[in-house]
């Protein structure tokens, strides 16, 4: 077993809790997230059948921040593993290829890193997740496929960049030259000597990674692009903010969710990262 | 004969979490004013760990010292970290293995070395650029005034120990220590390098420690030598003296183990098998006797301690060579 | 020098490798080249050791490489066994390497460090699917005791955990894992102490007189070449200077660079008279190399001939070729 800090505990078990929500949120015996509490209006935290209160709506709170949790975490997951998978194998195979292909490629990823995130995320949400008939509500699962494509797109560039640059460090070792004269395929040297230890740092990078989405995903909220009705923690936030000179807690829950889910996994990212620098100290 | 350097009864020992490890064992040693003296050992045998400790480099909690560092009548183990500090440039300066990794990779060499200078002489920014280059050329750059203009990726790796070399006199200092400054050069830079050593020396009238895994390279550089072996001196003598009277089978060993160019090709080499004893735990006889072809039973129960011949030649051994059992 | 030429070639059936006009050049820019091999040609016979000596950049580890087509020359042919490997499609260069392996410098970045000694030498092994899983441990357990290992201790470790001494007899275990008739030693002690360098050189030997290896050895340093070759070559800046025995070369070099080179390797005896002309200044740039003999710039008998004209390698002494208009008399 491995020695960690108490913040680095904090943070798995955060995390864990997080995940917990995300699969098994709906076993939990609340009370529903949709339900309307018209008696219970901005009750406050503590209160009886509300641990965290109401909003102004007469939703529970608790039910609110759960349900948020679930597509927040889930858009943040799928749009890094995404990301980061399809920005890897770019970034492993234009390294380790290098030539006209590195040179295509690195110049798309330029291009990518150069328009700035939110605007390209906008762009995306207001062409892909509005419909034709105004007066017909985008559904949800909708609007989360498009945040969830277009925070990829923004971090295919840079997820692939820095795949790109281990594998340019990896790839120079001896040990690569030694098996390809051993007369190694490239596909496998790949699979074996260049993915395993480009990784770790790509580990360490997505770590990080999540918690950037995550804000950025409660940006695009708050801007009204987001998730609508505060289904996340973002949209959350942003229906929150009316309410704060008279229920602080409608705006406080989500945010403290949101920051300590982020600083929990800036800290894993930077735990991974130093563990990554003591074995690279090794070698 | 004054000392300018003088190391008494030096321990250096690192918490690790296999241990306690003991770098540096005893080590008593004199660098007398004007001399050379090489340092000679294995990676592992702490000569590098007791030539960081001597200048007061050695930094960290889970490093134990003791003993006493006198350089040039201050005793450095009294000191404050920034007395210390006062004595670097002047009084000590130091070359490394690796050049590039002491060089700061994105600052043209002209403003690194005269920033030393502004620093320590207080001189202008014109008279230090002016010194700088002159400094190049001391140490036999050609075209200094490019060089002063290059970032160190832009220089061979001769180039750079020079450029190091010229950092490290920039001050005039009384002593240099040279960490295996030419293990990583080929022989031909190392042999200008070396070269250079000389005659920077003899025109400085700068003492030196040279330390370095290579005999080869002390034989013709300096003027006493020191032979480490587990953290122990286990010879000193002067140079051609122990060239020419070995008493350490340690020493006979590294010696017989170079690669000479008068050596018979095809033929074996002599070598020492094994490795250097764990530094956790060395063992109660003499450190060197798993290794030793002559070792008796009594080196592997009993730990030798430092003998003296009449003339002073030390050696550490129970059947030193030569000597009639 | 610094010459062409194709007379010390000895175009026998028992060449292995006969390397002829072979040269090497990276575009950096557009209109920088660098001119890593140029026209070089060698030979080497079964059994036989060939040591290249040269200073860092005249080109010997891209020699090296070349021959291993990693990657492949620019121009000229390298024949292995009677068949030129730069015309061999992909597929059958794969499987000829395989008889020719390489050992590195750098004893720890030629080691996968997330990989076990086990993993490491079982690799070649699996590539070509050698033998069952019990045959392959039987192989790899022999492997390291060969090169003075022992497996028990070793198996489960991984490669940060050793010593660079340890780690090149892993790697020259591994390089021996498929039976190469050919073994290419890159420096492969120029990154360790002497006293571990002399163990080294000895496994090496041993290594090459029990399994019949022909080996090209690759060292800055002449000393260090001595006790293993049969024949010595000197390249400066992509060009050979100087091919012979090393008991010819050693003791009447005919190349001014060979003689330089000799006088820098340092002398363990305090007493011995240190040459006092020694080669000064580094090795021009490989992009723009100095005409006719590259070796001009620091030679001290260069002649106005000697920029005109390249000199070409000729046979001095009966089995000592240099490329020199004025040999050392």
């Amino acid at each position: 077993m491995p020695k960690f800090t108490k913040p680095t505990w904090f943070a798995f078990g955060w995390l864990g809790l997080m995940l917990f929500f995300v699969l098994f949120g709906w076993l939990l015996p609340f009370k529903p997230w949709s339900f309307v509490y018209e008696n219970d209006l901005e009750v406050g935290l503590f209160s009886s059948g509300h641990i965290l209160g109401t909003d102004s709506n007469g939703y529970d709170m608790l039910a609110s921040v759960v349900a948020g949790t679930r597509i927040s975490i889930f858009i943040a997951i799928a749009s890094v593993g995404l990301g980061g998978l399809i920005g890897s194998i770019l970034g492993i195979f234009s390294a380790y290829l290098r030539g006209k292909i590195d040179t295509v490629m690195v110049t798309i990823f330029n291009v990518g890193l150069s328009v700035p995130n939110l605007v390209l995320a906008l762009a995306l949400v207001s062409v892909l997740a509005t419909n034709v008939d105004i007066n017909q509500a985008v559904p949800t699962w909708r609007r989360v496929m498009v945040l969830v494509m277009s925070l990829t797109i923004v971090l295919i560039p840079i997820l692939g960049r820095i795949a790109r640059g281990a594998t340019l460090s990896w790839a120079g070792r001896e040990f690569v030259t030694a098996a390809r004269s051993m007369g190694m395929k490239d596909s496998k040297i790949i699979l074996k000597h260049i993915v395993p230890n480009v990784l770790p740092a790509l580990i360490a990078v997505a770590f990080l990674a999540v918690g950037v989405v995550i804000i950025a995903e409660a940006s695009l909220s708050i801007l009204g692009v987001g998730i609508p009705d505060g289904a996340s923690w973002g949209g959350m936030i942003a229906r929150g903010r009316n309410d704060l000179e008279y229920a602080p807690h409608v705006l406080y829950v989500p945010l403290v969710f949101l920051a300590l889910t982020v600083i929990s996994t800036n800290h894993l990212g930077d735990v991974v990262r130093s563990k990554l620098d003591s074995r690279e100290a090794k070698v | 004969m004054s000392s300018l350097l003088s190391v008494k009864d030096m321990s250096i020992n690192f918490d690790t979490p296999r241990g306690s490890l003991e770098a540096v064992r005893g080590v008593d040693i004199e660098i007398p004013a004007g001399m050379s003296v090489g340092i000679v050992g294995e990676s592992g045998s702490g000569k590098t760990v007791m030539c960081r400790a001597a200048m007061g480099l050695l930094q960290g909690s889970n490093v134990k010292r003791s003993g006493t560092v006198v350089f040039d009548g201050h005793e450095l183990t009294a000191m404050t970290k920034e007395q210390v500090r006062d004595l670097f440039g002047s009084g000590m300066a130091m070359i490394f293995q690796d050049p590039m990794t002491a060089l700061n990779p994105v600052r043209r060499i002209g403003s690194q070395l005269s920033e030393g200078l502004r620093l320590r002489l207080g001189m202008s920014k014109a008279d230090a650029l002016a010194r700088s280059k002159e400094l190049l050329e001391l140490v036999r750059i050609p075209n200094a005034a490019a060089v002063m203009k290059s970032f160190p990726y832009q220089l061979s790796g001769g180039m750079r120990q020079r450029v190091m070399i010229a950092i490290a006199i920039a001050c005039n200092p009384k002593l240099l220590f040279a960490d295996e400054p030419t293990t990583a050069l080929d022989v031909t830079v190392q042999a200008q390098i070396l070269q250079l050593l000389r005659e920077l020396r003899e025109d400085l009238k700068m003492s030196m420690v040279l330390v370095t895994h290579d005999l080869g390279v002390v034989a013709g550089n300096t003027d006493y030598v020191a032979v480490m072996y587990a953290g122990e001196i286990v010879e000193y003598a002067p140079t051609t003296k122990l060239f020419a009277d070995m008493r350490m089978p340690y020493t006979k060993a590294l010696l017989e183990s170079i690669p000479k160019i008068d050596h018979k090709s095809g033929t074996r080499l002599d070598v020492i098998e094994g490795r250097l004893p764990n530094p956790t735990d060395r063992g109660a006889g003499c450190s060197f006797a798993p290794r030793c072809k002559f070792a008796k039973e009594k080196c592997h129960e009993e730990h030798p301690e430092l003998k003296r011949d009449p003339d002073g030649h030390l050696y550490r051994c129970w059947f030193p060579i030569g000597e009639a059992l | 020098m610094a010459g062409s030429g194709t007379a010390h070639l000895r175009n026998t059936v028992d060449a292995v490798l006969t390397a002829r006009d072979l040269t090497v050049e990276f575009r950096i820019s557009k209109d920088k080249i660098v001119k890593a091999v140029s026209g070089l040609s060698f030979d080497v016979i079964k059994g036989e050791t060939l040591a290249i000596v040269g200073e860092s950049g005249c080109g010997k580890t891209t020699l090296a490489r070349a021959v291993l087509q990693l990657p492949p020359p620019n121009s000229g042919e390298v024949v292995f066994d009677g068949t030129d490997l730069t015309q061999l499609p992909k597929e059958n260069l794969r499987s000829a390497r395989t008889s020719m392996q390489m050992i590195f410098q750098d004893p720890i970045s030629s080691l996968d460090p997330r990989m076990t000694v086990h993993q490491l030498i079982d690799e070649p092994l699996e590539i070509w699917d050698r033998g069952t899983r019990a045959e392959r441990d039987e192989r790899i357990n022999t492997l390291l005791n060969n090169v003075g290992l022992e497996p028990e201790l070793v198996l489960n470790r991984r490669s940060y955990e050793f010593s660079g001494g340890q780690c090149q007899r892993i790697s020259i275990a591994r390089a021996l894992a498929l039976d190469p008739r050919m073994l290419i030693c890159d420096e492969p002690v120029s990154a360790l102490d002497v006293s571990i360098q002399a163990q080294i050189l000895n496994l090496l030997q041993d290594m090459k007189d029990r399994f019949g290896l022909t080996m090209i050895f690759i060292s800055h340093d002449l000393a260090v070449v001595k006790a293993v070759s049969n024949r010595v070559m000197v390249m400066y800046l992509g060009k050979i200077c100087e091919v012979a025995a090393p008991e010819v070369l050693y003791a009447k070099p005919a190349h001014h660079y060979t003689k330089a080179l000799l006088n820098s390797v340092p002398i363990a005896d305090p007493t011995r008279q240190r040459a006092t002309e020694l080669l000064q200044g580094e090795p021009p740039s490989p992009m723009n190399p100095p005409s006719g003999c590259r070796f001009r710039t620091r030679c001290a008998a260069a002649s106005a001939l000697c920029a005109d004209q390249e000199p070409q390698l000729r046979e001095v002494t009966p089995g000592q070729f240099v490329a020199c208009h004025h040999p050392v008399a």
